[in-house]
């Protein structure tokens, strides 16, 4: 059975994708912060589907501990066929300059950082499935470069450009390692316009207003979730980085700069403290 | 320059930290958690390869104080400047608590407080400046009921601080008082500060920012720094209104948004 790995699976999109794709009868390991919502959606997802396999794992993917303390329960739960799909689609939206236990700003670390130091952990298991690692994207990547200047926006800080900057961001680790030729493709899903909570949960004033407002025009988080099952389920994998509606689409062409992509990765590897696939540095 | 750091764990010592360390001093940071420690410890060694010591400590314990302190002497460098920033709030009314929690408000945030500024200064190397910042807040700035020993306690600080500043201004030490309104640290302060609506939003600075000034203006000597134009406006009407009229206004306010925020986070 294919084991699939998902973040931010406790609502929204995750919640919807990890229904999605244990309807198609992989094994789901949801990741979500607090343990009664784990709870919740757990039941919910197994009382809809009695024979489907679910289970969740509680920890807060803004704390590297916690990422690592995550990957290492992950990792036990594991069988020989190693991790078919990592979906790291954990995200957040702060209206003001916060920072993480490690002190990094918190859109950057867990919309972005956190996915990348659980793909590195997850490395071994991945490549042993020939797997995929799929990322929460967003069309906010485009119109946006990397404020190299000061990547964790601290001193002007914005919560829509340190929002699009981690979306630039994961799109640029997900192209390197496509460009690295592993064994294991990376893509990126564009969910659209998706009437979830993101913009309202941990804002208020008018980012949550706005968000409310906005929200309202989206899409249902189910209809997005389809691009995940499809992604995970597809053989031979299919071509492309980008993915709407089941269908590869066009990116930024900033995602196709091989500098930023290598720069962004030497620094996330110097943040995680890690050499990517390699020995802890 | 090494720079004491207590409360270094919360969201505002972290920020501080990483200014800090993005400035090129050596760091020594002091909490309650040892795990906080470690997490900033290497955050910042990661982001600006800083020099960071740790040393995990309940500052309202003499005991445990004194060691650090052995500690520090022992140390080739001395530190420079000393941020206490550890501090605590209980939400709620004064007798819907018990005495004690209220007593630990003042524990911590003043007589702490009071033990590190004097054993710093006391071990500090007299040949060089020396810079001290104490937390005060905005709420400082007038009786506030419901907050009514935090706000006490960190008027203590604000009157503490300035007058400390004048006594040791020929001894080569600068004291300052930084009194920022909400600050945007943890989820319940986030909470808290939509629960304000749009009082929150106008008297909240941006942490990035007042980190980066409070170091510089502590350095260029000035005794109190009130972040934010709405806030320092709101400060003059601390000065010219009567206590027991910005009192009542106040508990208007507060009983509102209080109720709002414990609801919101249950």
């Amino acid at each position: 059975m294919k084991t699939v790995m998902i973040t931010g699976a406790t609502s929204g999109i995750g919640f919807e994708a990890a229904r999605a794709i244990a309807a198609q009868g992989m094994r789901v390991i949801g990741v979500g912060r607090s343990a009664e919502r784990c709870e919740k959606a757990k039941t919910m997802l197994l009382d809809a589907m009695p024979d489907a396999s679910v289970e969740y794992v509680c920890g807060d993917l803004s704390n590297q501990r916690e990422v690592n303390a995550v990957s290492d329960t992950v990792i036990g739960m594991l069988d020989d066929e190693g991790l078919w799909a990592l979906v790291s689609n954990a995200g957040g939206v702060r209206n003001w300059y916060t920072t993480t236990a490690d002190g990094y700003e918190t859109q950057f670390a867990l919309n972005y950082l956190a996915g990348f130091l659980l793909a590195h952990r997850l490395w071994p298991y991945l490549k042993k499935a020939n797997g995929r690692v799929i990322l929460t994207g967003s069309n906010s990547h485009k119109m946006m470069r990397m404020h190299w200047k000061d990547v964790m926006y601290k001193r002007c800080y914005s919560c829509l450009m340190a929002y699009k900057q981690s979306k630039l961001a994961g799109m640029l680790f997900a192209a390197e390692l496509n460009r690295r030729q592993y064994q294991v493709k990376a893509y990126v899903v564009d969910p659209g316009l998706v009437d979830t909570e993101i913009g309202a949960k941990e804002t208020g004033g008018i980012v949550k207003m706005f968000w409310k407002l906005r929200s309202k025009g989206g899409v249902k988080p189910e209809v997005s979730a389809q691009t995940y099952a499809y992604l995970c389920s597809r053989q031979p994998a299919p071509d492309g980085l980008y993915f709407h509606g089941c269908r590869p689409v066009a990116t930024s062409k900033r995602v196709d700069d091989p500098e930023d992509a290598k720069r962004l990765f030497k620094l996330s590897e110097q943040l995680c403290g890690i050499k990517f696939g390699g020995d802890e540095l | 320059m090494m720079v004491l750091i207590t409360g270094a764990c919360g969201g505002l010592g972290r920020a501080m930290a990483s200014e800090c360390a993005r400035r090129g001093f050596e760091l020594f940071l002091t909490d309650i958690s040892f795990e906080g420690l470690d997490s900033i410890r290497q955050g910042l060694e990661r982001q600006f390869g800083a020099v960071v010591y740790t040393h995990v400590c309940d500052i309202t314990d003499a005991g445990q104080t004194a060691a650090m302190f052995e500690r520090i002497k022992g140390m080739e460098k001395k530190p420079g400047m000393l941020l206490n920033i550890a501090g605590i709030d209980h939400e709620g009314g004064f007798m819907t608590q018990p005495g004690e929690r209220i007593a630990d408000i003042v524990r911590l945030n003043v007589e702490a407080t009071l033990r590190m500024t004097h054993t710093a200064l006391d071990i500090r190397n007299k040949t060089e400046k020396f810079y001290i910042v104490n937390v005060s807040s905005l709420a400082s700035l007038y009786p506030i009921p419901l907050k009514a020993t935090y706000a006490a306690s960190k008027r203590f600080l604000l009157d503490f601080s300035i007058a400390l500043g004048q006594e040791l201004k020929y001894e080569n030490v600068r004291v300052m008082a930084l009194c920022p309104g909400g600050l945007p640290t943890t989820r319940e302060a986030l909470h808290g500060i939509a629960a304000q609506g749009i009082w929150g939003s106008l008297t909240t600075n941006g942490l990035g920012l007042v980190a980066q000034r409070t170091i510089s203006r502590v350095m260029a000597g000035r005794r109190v720094y009130i972040p934010g134009v709405v806030n320092r406006t709101l400060s003059i009407l601390g000065v010219f209104a009567p206590p027991a009229m910005v009192a009542r206004l106040l508990y208007k306010r507060w009983r509102q948004a209080q109720r709002q925020w414990l609801t919101d986070s249950l």
